[in-house]
């Protein structure tokens, strides 16, 4: 019987009962992986948890995610085991160290069985822009629709049922947004919640720890581990860590939830409309009380903006330390500059280049008033602007994203200007630090579409409360593509 | 045309905290290359920064001691740029928000206090410290992330001297507040000097010069005296200053190109987003200001107020390790004076024949003082004591245990003293009547002479009085 196709529950039970071994499930999950034709995988770590699944401390059989194979996003510092973000500037490159992430959910017994492909760096939301090229949409066997990213790899390996978790990282939307293309849950909890420490930084101010169940109630499980203050991240929270699966059931009798007009209006596809508007119904048939209200369309349309000159600023300095002298594969030269020059010219893709030269020009003395400093108080205004609605609403809830996976074909790795806000707008959830989740809500044509909550900074109880009770109505958890 | 020099000074001060600003490797001198570091020092991917408490206590002690306004809120700044010391490709620093503004010292010149304003301070990191071969060059991560105070000073000095004296006081608050070893030869504080001239009384600057890689506050002195001569040359001989970076040459005593500045580099800075603004409670503050150690200015005032006097306790205070040795025996003494003079000529002339620190003499301030204490109690003779002072130093003994070797006791007990004198003036009648006819001459052959009987022991001042007694009831 194949267990990684099920919820984490599901497997852990049968690790109780003694029908699956944790080795049993580490092997099969290595044998999908090496099958897997959507270059899910940056590299395979067979020997690693194979060795990992037979150390096992067996006094911690009853922790949940005990002999639970999971994959990390290649952007994770994982010691003795290659990291290269997708970029041929870190190929070669092994860690000394490990990721807190990592490092708490091997601590409750989880195993690594390998890292996932992403967009280079995580810049992109694409899934076609990492170094090992396009990562294919398991929903899609013709190999023709994106996945999405920059987590591509990490929802490809949650979605073909290859592991039952991933983890992701969400700087703009790179786990919300393919979680919606893969028909996942895709959890980015407030900036300051899980510890960012081993995180490859891209931009460290809209920087989330994010992951992929195929259920909101594991997506609850999956926060108790993560969630709570580490030492090594100054910027981690002490706030107190609950147990988020207490009020998954809790009624929405009573809960205040807002559709954005702009939002929905700018929804491109028919079928995701009609079924959005079905879910609204669930919950309003639950008593939630659902309000449209609007929100200005300047604002809105800043947020992509915004969003591009913060992070591509933070990601200029983030990654100048990949020039060939400490990290980054040396391209030798006759001076320092030289060599920085080569190996940075060779090491990085166009696409991330061009990144670099926006943050860096965003920032140079005679622009940094009218670009980063004016995307700054943007930021401000945007933030404020959902922070107005939070003190109203439980939760704002908007599709995850205008249409399903879009063609490869017609998908652009430039950055763009005229796109639209319900492709953007999951961003102000970076801005913002909120709380915020994706879980499928429909089909269309045989791919699928998710819907998007968010709520203000450390609400996730609540996020999640309503999340799971939508996931009732639609009857699409633990969907896997090809089942 | 009268010219005036316009000199504004950047220093740059290594804290001596336990661990980095920003991780917790160990912060210490010595060691083998590359074996203090910690991930973030060397920018490992996913490192993140943590702040030094220590270093924050530090520099809010030293923005005290500067008179300066302290920022509640403390923020970083990324300052990029690519070079091969800087490890993460930016340096953190505080670029917007220094911890200190607008302070000041006084220096003081021919009897004369010149205030030197002090535009700010503010905390950052050090660099790796980077060793150039023949064709490779090497890189030692053990400086990198060391934490630095830099001070800025305002624009408001004239001349070598003043910058001299200003970077002396910078270097006397920093030891005093135990925050840095304060070693321009060992680069625990690095000087960056901006040299300007322009006519006298004329609004505007000059163009400026900066001065690097200077060793010691004499070359700070003669570098700057140097650059100014040159400066006022080209503008008397009608020529214009280059803006350019020049280095001191101390064999040939003056100041030589090192290179032509360019446009000034843009830095592109930023707050850093990992590390979120960190209030600083007034407790904080007050706590750390209240903990400060004293300064020499402070010390100067109680030492003044034991009785030492104005050029002893300064002498004292130069030397922080000097001073220290001062109050280390204070504690047993009671004869600050003398215990002061003690150390400024005797203890520092054989430092100085030796040339060895105070922390290597092996008489410790407690056996001096033991020393002072008989000389005070008229055990022994000032003359006897700088004997038994240098056998002390020789053998590293107490120095009663000298005195009683050397049978250099003296005799004090009266009884005693007055049956010898009274033998003595028995035999001498000559030399009474001399006395009595106002020849002082006399008393000096009778001490010789009670001397000569007790073998040198007697205590001259209380023979003196006891001969003077003993012939008035003749």
């Amino acid at each position: 019987m194949n267990y990684l196709s099920k919820d984490i529950r599901t497997i852990h039970n049968a690790i109780l009962d003694g029908k699956v071994t944790p080795l049993d499930l580490v092997i099969e999950a290595i044998s999908l992986a090496k099958k897997d034709n959507n270059n899910a995988f940056e590299y395979i770590c067979e020997k690693e948890a194979i060795q990992k699944a037979k150390s096992l401390d067996k006094n911690k059989i009853s922790k949940l995610l005990y002999g639970i194979p999971v994959v990390i996003k290649d952007n994770y510092a994982t010691k003795d085991i290659p990291t290269t973000a997708s970029s041929n500037i870190l190929n070669g490159y092994v860690p000394v160290f490990s990721s807190e992430v990592v490092t708490r959910l091997e601590n409750e017994g989880a195993i690594v069985i390998g890292k996932s492909t992403m967009d280079e760096l995580a810049m992109g939301g694409t899934g076609t822009n990492g170094h090992l090229g396009i990562t294919y949409n398991p929903w899609d066997k013709s190999h023709t629709h994106i996945i999405g990213g920059s987590s591509s790899g990490s929802a490809a390996s949650v979605s073909a049922g290859i592991v039952p978790f991933s983890i992701g990282s969400d700087t703009g939307d790179s786990v919300r947004k393919p979680a919606s293309y893969a028909g996942l849950v895709g959890l980015k909890p407030t900036w300051g919640r899980i510890s960012r420490y081993g995180l490859f930084p891209f931009a460290c101010s809209l920087d989330h720890v994010a992951y992929f169940t195929r259920n909101v109630f594991d997506s609850a499980c999956i926060l108790n581990v993560l969630a709570g203050r580490d030492d090594k991240d100054f910027s981690s929270s002490f706030k107190e860590v609950e147990d988020y699966t207490k009020q998954l059931d809790n009624p929405l009798l009573g809960k205040k939830i807002a559709v954005i007009k702009e939002i929905n209006d700018s929804v491109s596809s028919q079928t995701i409309k009609e079924q959005f508007n079905k879910t609204v119904a669930f919950l309003r048939d639950n008593g939630a009380v659902v309000d449209e209200i609007s929100i200005d369309q300047k604002l809105l349309r800043a947020i992509y903006s915004t969003y591009i000159i913060i992070a591509s600023a933070e990601a200029t300095s983030n990654y100048a330390s990949l020039d060939g002298i400490k990290f980054g594969n040396r391209i030798d030269g006759n001076s320092y500059e030289e060599v920085v020059k080569k190996t940075r010219t060779a090491g990085f893709s166009a696409y991330a280049k061009r990144r670099f030269v926006i943050g860096s020009l965003s920032l140079l003395k005679e622009n940094q008033n009218e670009l980063f400093l004016r995307a700054q108080k943007c930021r401000r205004l945007i933030v404020n602007a959902f922070n107005k609605v939070f003190e109203k609403y439980d939760a704002i809830y908007a599709p995850a994203s205008p249409t399903v996976a879009p063609l490869i074909k017609t998908t652009k790795v430039q950055i763009d200007n005229d796109s639209l806000i319900a492709d953007n707008y999951m961003a102000f959830a970076n801005l913002g630090g909120f709380p915020s989740i994706t879980i499928p809500i429909g089909f269309c044509d045989g791919l699928p579409f998710g819907g998007n909550l968010t709520a203000k900074p450390f609400d996730e109880s609540n996020l999640l409360n309503i999340a799971n009770e939508l996931e009732k109505k639609t009857g699409l958890a633990n969907i896997v593509a090809g089942k | 045309m009268e010219l005036e020099a316009i000199i504004g000074l950047e220093i740059h001060v290594q804290l001596k905290t336990k661990s980095k600003m920003f991780s917790s490797a160990l912060v210490s001198f010595g060691c083998p290359p590359n074996t203090n570091v910690d991930l973030s020092d060397m920018a490992f991917p996913g490192s993140l920064p943590t702040v030094n408490k220590k270093a924050v206590i530090y520099a809010i002690q030293m923005a005290n001691a500067l008179h300066m306004q302290i920022d509640d809120t403390l923020i970083f700044e990324r300052k990029n740029y690519f070079y091969s010391d800087l490890p993460k490709g930016y340096q953190l620093t505080q670029h917007y928000r220094p911890i200190g503004k607008n302070g000041y010292v006084e220096i003081e010149e021919d009897g004369k206090i010149k205030r030197i304003g002090i535009l700010q301070l503010h905390i950052e990191e050090d660099a790796c410290k980077q060793m150039h071969l023949k064709n490779k060059s090497l890189l030692d991560f053990n400086r990198a992330g060391i934490p630095l105070l830099e001070i800025v000073s305002l624009p408001e000095i004239n001349s070598g001297r003043e910058a001299a004296k200003y970077v002396e006081e910078i270097r006397s608050i920093v030891t005093y507040l135990n925050i840095s070893d304060g070693k321009m030869e060992e680069g625990s504080l690095r000087v960056d000097i901006n040299v300007s001239v322009k006519e006298k009384g004329s609004l505007g600057y000059g163009t400026k010069v900066e001065i690097k890689n200077l060793n010691s506050i004499s070359n700070i002195q003669k570098a700057i005296d140097y650059e100014i001569n040159r400066q006022q040359k080209i503008i008397l001989s009608n020529e214009k200053v280059k803006k350019e970076t020049r280095r001191y040459n101390e064999k040939q005593k003056k100041t030589e190109l090192m290179r032509i500045k360019l446009d000034s580099v843009d830095y592109k800075y930023f707050t850093d987003p990992n590390i979120v603004p960190i209030k600083l409670s007034e407790d904080f503050i007050k706590s750390a200001i209240d903990s400060s150690p004293e300064l020499a200015k402070q010390k100067l005032e109680r030492y003044l107020s034991y009785g030492v006097s104005n050029n002893d306790a300064r002498q004292l205070l130069a030397d922080k390790d000097i001073s220290n040795y001062f109050e280390t025996g204070m504690k047993k003494c009671s004869y600050p004076k003398e215990f002061a003079k003690w150390i400024n000529q005797e203890v520092l002339s054989y430092l100085n024949k030796y040339k060895i620190s105070i922390l290597d003499f092996n008489v410790s301030p407690s056996q001096l003082v033991e020393l002072i204490n008989l000389i005070k109690n008229n055990a022994i003779s000032n003359k006897q004591a700088k004997q038994v002072f240098d056998k002390m130093v020789e053998a590293n003994k107490d120095a009663k245990e000298i005195i009683d070797g050397m049978g250099l006791t003296q005799e004090s007990d009266e009884t005693e003293l007055t049956k010898i004198i009274d033998e003595i003036l028995d035999k001498n009648s000559q030399a009474i009547t001399d006395y009595q006819n106002g020849r002082d001459k006399a008393i000096r052959y009778l001490i010789g002479e009670v001397m000569k009987v007790t073998r040198g022991k007697a205590n001259p001042s209380l023979t003196n009085k006891l001969i003077k007694e003993r012939i008035e009831r003749r």
